[in-house]
């Protein structure tokens, strides 16, 4: 196995468990929200749906966020062969994470009474936008943050003409991530302005910054699982980022359609917003290229499990589900309803949670000097994350088609009495599918808390036959077979298939039959189109696992021979 | 798209090429933002929209101090668990929403729509002659009047301070003015006449929307206690006031009667039916300690006297120690 070489490295051990910690409260008040969902009068007046929901986006937020920072923080001295800089700062930087985590949890409450804090024309306390709820003392703090993970990652960096593109990623994505923050700084008057820059801090750190990350970490995960050569590995990552600011920047004017702002920005965000999925293909296409890039088997298959999960969800959710919606003629019917939630749970817990879960499962037990663990915890986890949150996914996109239906072409806006009861079945899904999630959440937070220090492995089956040091590579058939990139590919069409389905579903909103009060057409497309998405989803990623999961029949250590890590750049 | 170890990748140079790619992309976008905000496009600002004397600037601080999006969307941005917030004041008009936020736990009635009429922010902005008139122009509050009026929300009550709801309703008159693309999409049919409207509101859309409220045809009701309690329901007075202790919105009438009232200068009043009388006709010549000016529009335009006297017995009869 990889024995921890840095000391500092461990320093990172602190952001995975804070990350756990805010990822199990937030999914907690995901339940709460799909409970007031059903019933708005479930802790009305006391804990009301505006703060439940400021809280379970900030947290969302925040501790994908601490995912970032711990992983940057254990891949860092790998990637620069040398401790990090200023540990006394990365150990301030985690207590200043805590007291904006609660102070910010706190401050919400006030929304129910009204009070921002207004000073200076600022609000201080909290600002009541979407996403960027935190007031204004708690996003100063965070921005010192940021300024102090910049130091850390620039300064335990080597001098910059030796660094790998990776290097490159990482440090532009960081700098990105804190100067995207400042225009979320100032209260604006005009509302068509305060969107735009709203979307400056939301799309361009979710599209363009926390991509770029996590293109960069999953490439370096990737030599670090597999022993891929990190020079090629590099060029992929390179090629990903360029990608995905090339359409990214300028996708951004899918959120200015209907903002007030000029008409011609349909154009423009129709156009390069359909461009942006194609980092996304890249980038999945890669995770391919390179777990088969040997034969040798996964060592750790819940860190893989998580990370393939990462680069799928990211393709489905944000590529598949972001596509749908991202031109004029479907996103003018999807804009504002629960379409938009089915894309954004998918892409957001998908991409960037579950990589920063991918990474928790690699460094925890490295970092616990655990030899070997049991890994069925883990996997198992995984499944009920990966099945939950598909579930939700779907219950959120056939609870929005009835919505547009309903609510857009019907033009019946009682939330209470029309719209609600029209929704009721998904409504009724979301926690069906959120207590499937919570179950693997709770399991794989107490999985990693506890990693190493519940003893060593039980005596499964898995763990004992363990010990040799080649794989014995049994041919397998049928659905343990090798997976060709052929196969590869073919999932991915079809998924790109249900995908053009759903398309032609929420295009359909624009034909006269429907909108004279027939809603076969879309209905239709949609009940074909997103479980056929999520099924092939789901199918995919266990086909994956289970082929890759036949190369390692016989062996169950964690790697002994990590290989070259990092070589410098030409 | 991939490179072999060993094989020379020329990162360097592609790198800068991609900047030079990224920058032309920047430009574009800075160029079409730059476009968007020009004076001659002829967006309105807020800062030229008004309301009972508040600009649409201040009611953009009130609508992100409770959160609103939290719930609502607005231009399609925010929660989805109430209506879209756009249009609200285009559609439903400023006396269905002066009537509708303070107690924003229950619909309102066509009284307590009507009663706002005599505001004048209300009046100047609105300028119609009569609640018939102003159901007319604003189709979304007949709607809601004929559907829901007296029943409870999904909205909690808020506790809005005073100016609050008229400096959010400055923030929606600017909003429904913003040229939003065309966006939200115009139904091409009546959806009331679908089945997902429920409770059927058929038969309630046919009958005549201006029809007068029920409380003139109470008359009957020779009890004025029982003609009282039906008042208070029709007049939209429960969207704030509870027959027991507690405050809603405004005091709550369980033992109010025959009780010494704190009022906001420091005096005390006992609470009789002349006190009663007065508070329904005209709330603000003496407010309760705790209590805002202006939170109660004044009912003596709207109820005959015969009315407020069944009120007052009814209130009585709810408790107090001057039985």
């Amino acid at each position: 196995m990889i024995r921890i070489e840095y000391q500092t490295q461990r320093l990172s051990l602190r952001f995975f468990m804070v990350m756990l910690v805010l990822f199990l409260i937030q999914t907690g008040f995901g339940l709460l929200l799909a409970a007031q969902h059903i019933d708005p009068t479930l802790l009305s007046g006391v804990f009301n749906f505006n703060v439940v929901r400021a809280e379970h986006t900030n947290l969302g937020i925040l501790w994908i966020l601490s995912g970032f920072i711990a992983t940057i923080l254990f891949v860092g001295p790998l990637l620069s062969k040398r401790e990090l800089a200023s540990p006394w700062l990365i150990k301030f930087l985690f207590y200043a994470l805590l007291a904006v985590v609660l102070w910010n949890m706190g401050m919400q409450l006030l929304a129910q009474e009204g009070i921002a804090g207004w000073w200076l024309g600022q609000p201080w306390l909290q600002e009541g936008l979407e996403y960027l709820e935190a007031g204004r003392i708690a996003d100063i703090v965070i921005l010192v943050g940021f300024a102090i993970l910049c130091y850390v990652v620039l300064r335990t960096f080597p001098p910059m003409r030796e660094w790998n593109e990776i290097h490159w990623g990482l440090g532009i994505g960081v700098l990105a991530l804190t100067t995207v923050w400042v225009f979320g700084l100032f209260f604006i008057e005009r509302l068509d302005l305060s969107e735009y820059f709203r979307w400056y801090v939301v799309h361009y750190w979710v599209e363009g910054v926390w991509e770029v990350i996590h293109i960069s970490l999953v490439g370096f995960l990737v030599v670090l699982m597999f022993g891929a050569n990190v020079k090629s590995v590099g060029y992929a990552v390179f090629w990903g980022i360029s990608l995905v600011w090339l359409s990214g920047l300028l996708g951004n004017a899918h959120h200015y359609f209907w903002i007030g702002t000029p008409e011609f920005w349909q154009f423009w965000g129709s156009l390069f917003s359909a461009l942006e999925p194609l980092p996304l293909i890249f980038c999945f296409w890669h995770i391919y290229l390179d777990a088969h890039h040997d034969r040798k088997p996964i060592a750790n298959k819940p860190a893989f499990a998580f990370l393939l999960g990462s680069v799928v969800l990211e393709q489905v959710g944000a590529g598949i589900l972001g596509f749908t919606m991202t031109f004029a003629l479907t996103n003018v019917w999807s804009h504002g309803t629960w379409i938009t939630l089915s894309h954004a749970h998918l892409a957001l817990f998908g991409t960037f949670g579950m990589l920063g879960l991918a990474a928790a499962y690699y460094a925890v037990p490295l970092m616990r000097g655990v030899q070997s663990f049991d890994q069925r915890l883990g996997t198992l986890s995984f499944w009920l994350v990966f099945t939950g949150m598909l579930g939700l996914a779907f219950a959120f996109a056939i609870g929005g088609t009835v919505q547009v239906f309903v609510y857009r072409t019907l033009g019946l806006d009682w939330f209470g009495g029309d719209v609600a009861p029209a929704m009721e079945v998904a409504k009724n899904m979301v926690p069906i599918f959120g207590l499937v999630f919570t179950m693997g959440v709770a399991l794989l937070v107490f999985d990693l808390l506890t990693i190493g220090h519940r003893g060593s492995v039980e005596n499964s089956d898995e763990a004992l036959v363990g010990t040799m040091e080649n794989a014995i590579i049994t041919p397998t058939t049928g659905w343990r077979r090798l997976l060709t990139g052929w196969e590869a590919g073919l999932w991915l069409l079809s998924m790109w298939l249900f995908g053009a389905i759903i398309t032609l579903g929420l295009l359909s909103f624009n034909l006269s039959d429907v909108q004279s009060g027939s809603p076969v057409f879309p209905y239709l497309m949609a009940a074909i189109g997103y479980p056929g998405l999520f099924l092939v989803t789901l199918l995919f990623v266990w086909r994956f696992l289970a082929s890759l999961n036949a190369r390692s029949v016989g062996v169950m250590t964690l790697r002994s021979d990590a290989g070259p890590l990092v070589e410098p750049a030409e | 798209m991939s490179c072999k170890p060993g094989e020379p990748c020329e990162e360097g140079k592609k790198r800068r090429t991609a900047f030079g790619v990224l920058g032309l992309m920047a430009l574009i976008f800075i160029a079409l933002s730059f476009m968007s905000f020009l004076d001659s496009r002829g967006q309105v600002v807020p800062s030229g929209v008004e309301y009972a004397g508040f600009d649409a600037v201040e009611g953009k601080r009130i609508f992100q101090a409770y959160n609103c999006m939290g719930c609502h969307t607005i231009v399609g941005n925010g929660a989805y668990l109430g209506p879209d917030l756009t249009n609200i004041y285009e559609t439903a008009g400023p006396a269905w929403l002066e009537a509708f936020l303070p107690s924003a736990g229950s619909w309102p009635t066509r009284t307590a729509v009507q009663v706002q009429l005599q505001k004048p922010a209300v009046a100047a902005d609105v300028n119609v002659a009569s609640i018939d008139a102003y159901l007319d122009k604003y189709p979304a509050a007949a709607e809601r009047i004929i559907r829901r009026s007296g029943h409870a929300t999904i909205m909690p009550n808020l506790p809005f301070r005073t100016g609050e709801v008229a400096k959010l309703i400055a923030f929606m008159k600017y909003t429904s003015q913003m040229d939003t693309e065309g966006w939200p999409p115009v139904p091409k049919v009546a959806g009331l006449t679908f089945p997902h409207a429920t409770p059927m509101p058929a038969a309630a859309v046919a009958a005549v929307i201006t029809a007068p409220a029920e409380s003139s045809q109470a008359a009957d009701l020779d009890d004025a206690i029982t003609r009282g309690a039906v008042l208070v329901e029709d007049n939209g007075c429960t969207a704030c006031h509870s027959a027991g202790t507690d405050k809603v919105v405004g005091p709550g009438w369980g033992g109010l009667f025959g009780h010494e009232a704190l009022l906001g200068d420091g005096s005390t009043v006992t609470v009789d039916d002349t006190y009663l009388t007065e508070a329904i006709m005209d709330p603000d010549a003496q407010i309760a300690a705790g209590f805002e000016a202006g939170a109660m529009p004044p009912y003596a335009d709207i109820l005959e006297a015969d009315e407020v006297a069944a009120i007052v017995a009814y209130i009585r009869s709810l408790g107090g120690e001057g039985q």
